[in-house]
């Protein structure tokens, strides 16, 4: 039983939407703007954000940078299929999953799930690497003593790089360990994500001294 | 072979008919007056001869006794010169071999006419001679004239003359052999002059051809060349007209299938998320109305797919489709391929390489599905994957167990909503899907075709080239915070 | 091509050298020869005669007018030439032959002339002359216009 904000302009297709959610038993509240959105956003503070990009006045884009600036609640993104301007956009605006249009109610009920569990606790062990502190129980992390705030997804990328200093993760094993796809999920989804936790948690996002890149194969948590 | 190719060229039968004609006229006017020049050398020479001898007898006869006896011959003949023969009734005197040369035609000519008579002959060696005959007549004082009786016969060489005639023909022949080179230069410039505007033309029907339609010919001059030149460009123009619509109609009709796919997204987003609800309400419900969601789930599912489908297809069309690429093992990207639509116990996966090879990972599973799919739903079992690879090129072969296509439908199976009988027609599939398979293949530069299997089944070969050049789109994200590949 | 260069280069060849002809005229035959020489002299009723000396040959003119000179001899013929030499000298011009005679014009007749002038043409006739040459005959004395008179046979004429 999670709390969902959706943020959807079709009054048809909100409504479906939020019918079809409430069966697979989520609490979800609905608004028709992006303007509305961000207002129930700060008014109810949901567990999690169901986005539509294609809004009038405020589009999801901006809807989700602020979203994203205000914490780590994770938002997912319906974009056109295939369309990789939306993709991107939204994913570079911080989103943490995206299924395309129409959204099938399952996929999109997995989708949640499988963020909505990246926030949950963890086997509770403290990994230290260097300067970088993560205690994996509190889900929290510290960079020389100053708390990093991280998304539910850039937090478990981290732990499951860092828990095996040193060996490679292809972009696919990522994919199906962070963000539980199937076999088709979505490199940039992992490539994103990369590059927003490195400008948290790298002193210069350029030359990692953490998460480095296996150039044509995927990432590894870098061996003291 | 080849040079009778070559002789079919238009400027080689100008050359042939241009040095013909040149060597012809040259050749007829050199014969000409070679042959005038030589009769009237002939005919000179033949004169200057006889005259000569009619003088020489002229000079002798006064002093000369009548009847003349045998001494008085001899000295008329003397007076001729060699190869002379003189005769009075019984008597004759007579010098020189050639002689005998003198003809019964002649001796008949000189009884019968009384004057001098000439006569050419060539002799038994080739060597040509001129035969002088005469009779010598008596002139009454009143300038009545009877026959005397003395008839004098001389053979002249005319070596001389025909020494003359071989040097004309020889120097006429060289003339002709000059204007040889000199007709073929004009002919090659005339051939150039007339084949510049004809080539120009070739070129810029080649251009038009190739689909450069703002090709055209400057037309220069008002000739038959022109003419066509000016033809040419007004059939360009009728057709870049004609393309320019329909380039347009095209555009507009692909316009409008994307504008209604996109349009058709928002009602099937709240269709697709009320059956989900509905398949669970309808759980308890009687088996009439179950069944009844039921189908409408199906052809909202069906429906979606078709939308997806023109939507892919509309991008090919527009050319907005791109490619991201990264390294895929094949073969595991065909068995995750199989097994995530329950396919992988019904299909044989055949794989001797193990190819990494850098594509689209997305488009390849669509080529997959939908060759597998389409094998699965209208061939027979068994359904074959065979996957290899060389350095170059990438082949995945999809052979079915059943009947094969015939060669009609084989042509046109790639074809949107191709449906090979009435059948097929209600078929899951929505009718772009190897259609689709094709533009991806394309899009990666590669080429989907369909034929059959030595065995009999349907068999679709998609080949690949492994390079796939430096268009390809990065496969690390397009941002614009630097790249992850940075070490 | 090269064959039909071939062809018009032998025609060529051929049309041209010394081709073999039938027997063609090629004008008058020569004369001259007599059997003697055809003086002139004059009978006993005054008209000119031809009187045949046999010879043998024609001979000159220079010849038979010494012969003419020379007189008749024995026979029923006169002459009307009183000559005491019988040299003459000839001249032939195209238009006609210059008869230089040892005679003043009052040693001969009318008929004298024409003895010397038919006798003269006569000879020159049958040595192959034309019948149209005139005659020019000079005396050692004589009126201008005797000696540049022409004249001809009344014979022949």
């Amino acid at each position: 039983m999670a709390a969902i904000l959706l943020v959807e302009d079709d009054p048809l297709v909100r409504r479906g939407l939020q019918l079809a959610l409430s069966r697979h038993g989520h609490d979800v509240r609905t608004s028709d703007s992006g303007e509305q959105g961000l207002e129930q956003f700060r008014a109810s503070t949901p567990d999690l954000v169901v986005l539509d990009l294609m809004l009038p006045g405020i589009d999801g884009f901006e809807v989700c940078r602020r979203i994203r600036d205000a914490g780590d609640v994770p938002v997912i993104i319906i974009t056109a299929k295939g369309d990789d301007f939306d993709v991107v956009g939204g994913l570079e605006a911080g989103a943490d999953d995206y299924v395309v249009k129409p959204a099938q109610p399952s996929v999109l009920d997995a989708r949640i799930r499988a963020v909505l569990r990246r926030s949950g606790g963890d086997t509770g062990d403290l990994l230290v690497h260097r300067d970088l502190r993560i205690d994996a129980a509190a889900l929290s992390v510290s960079l020389r003593g100053e708390p990093v705030t991280l998304t539910p997804t850039e937090m478990r990328l981290l732990l499951t790089l860092a828990r095996s200093p040193g060996q490679v993760f292809s972009r696919q094993q990522l994919l199906e360990e962070v963000w539980e796809h199937d076999y088709l999920g979505d490199s940039r989804l992992v490539d994103n994500c990369v590059q927003r936790l490195r400008a948290k948690i790298e002193t210069s996002p350029a030359t990692p001294e953490y998460v480095e890149t296996v150039r044509g194969f995927g990432y590894r948590f870098a061996r003291r | 072979m080849t040079g009778r190719r070559w002789l079919r060229g238009l400027r080689a039968r100008l050359l042939v008919a241009f040095l013909t004609v040149t060597v012809l006229g040259a050749a007829a006017a050199a014969w000409a007056s070679a042959r005038s020049a030589s009769t009237a050398l002939v005919d000179g020479e033949q004169r200057r001869i006889s005259e000569t001898i009619v003088g020489q007898v002229r000079t002798v006869t006064p002093q000369l006794a009548y009847p003349p006896d045998r001494p008085a011959l001899d000295r008329l003949r003397t007076v001729v010169g060699e190869d002379t023969v003189v005769g009075y009734r019984g008597l004759r005197s007579a010098d020189g071999a050639e002689t005998r040369l003198v003809t019964p035609a002649l001796r008949s000519a000189v009884r019968a006419r009384g004057r001098t008579v000439t006569q050419r002959i060539t002799a038994a060696d080739g060597r040509p001679w001129l035969l002088v005959g005469m009779p010598i007549v008596r002139t009454a004082p009143n300038g009545a004239r009877t026959p005397s009786g003395i008839e004098l016969y001389a053979v002249r060489s005319l070596g001389g003359v025909e020494v003359q005639i071989d040097d004309l023909s020889r120097s006429a022949a060289r003339t002709v052999a000059l204007t040889l080179p000199l007709a073929a230069l004009l002919a090659l410039v005339a051939a150039r002059s007339v084949l510049r505007p004809v080539r120009e033309l070739r070129d810029t029907a080649r251009r038009l051809a190739d689909g450069d339609l703002d090709a055209r010919t400057s037309p220069g001059g008002a000739d038959e060349v022109a003419q066509l030149t000016v033809t040419i460009n007004e059939m360009a123009d009728a057709i870049q007209t004609s393309m320019t619509e329909m380039q347009r109609m095209q555009a507009d009709a692909e316009r409008f299938v994307a504008d209604v796919s996109h349009e058709l997204r928002t009602p099937l987003s709240t269709l697709t998320a009320v059956t989900s609800v509905l398949a669970i309400a309808a759980d308890g419900a009687d088996p009439d109305a179950r069944e009844a969601v039921e189908l409408a789930i199906a052809e909202t599912d069906r429906l979606v797919r078709l939308v997806e489908d023109l939507i892919e297809v509309s991008r090919f069309d527009a050319g907005t489709a791109v490619r991201r690429e990264e390294p895929v093992d094949v073969v595991a990207a065909v068995r995750d391929c199989l097994g995530a639509r329950g396919w992988a116990d019904q299909v044989d996966l055949v794989a001797p390489d193990a190819p990494v090879v850098r594509l689209d990972r997305r488009r390849l599973d669509v080529i997959v599905a939908n060759l597998v799919g389409n094998a699965l739903r209208h061939g027979g079992p068994p359904v074959r994957v065979e996957v290899t690879a060389t350095p170059q090129e990438l082949q995945i072969a999809v052979t079915d167990g059943g009947p094969g296509l015939p060669a009609d439908v084989a042509e046109r199976v790639f074809d949107r909503f191709y449906k090979a009988d009435a059948a097929r027609a209600r078929t899951p599939g929505s009718g772009l899907g190897l259609s689709i398979a094709r533009e991806n293949a394309r899009l990666h530069r590669g080429e989907l075709t369909a034929g059959n299997a030595a065995g009999g089944g349907a068999r679709f070969v998609l080949r690949l080239p492994r390079d796939q050049g430096s268009e390809a789109a990065p496969c690390t994200p397009p941002t614009s915070s630097p790249a992850p590949e940075d070490r | 091509m090269r064959r039909v260069g071939l062809v018009v280069l032998c025609l060529l060849l051929a049309g041209c050298g010394v081709q073999p002809s039938a027997p063609q005229d090629a004008g008058d035959a020569p004369t001259g020869v007599a059997r003697g020489i055809t003086l002139y002299f004059v009978d006993s009723r005054g008209a000119l005669r031809p009187d045949v000396r046999p010879t043998g040959r024609l001979g000159t003119i220079s010849e038979a007018l010494a012969l003419l000179l020379t007189g008749p001899g024995d026979s029923s013929l006169h002459t009307e030439i009183a000559a005491s030499t019988t040299q003459v000298g000839t001249v032939t011009t195209a238009r006609a032959i210059q008869l230089r005679v040892p005679l003043s014009i009052r040693e001969v007749t009318p008929k004298g002339i024409d003895q010397i002038v038919c006798t003269a043409l006569g000879v020159h006739v049958q040595g192959g002359g034309s019948r149209r040459t005139r005659i020019q005959l000079l005396f050692t004395t004589a009126p201008a216009s005797a000696s540049a008179m022409l004249r001809t046979c009344p014979l022949t004429d």
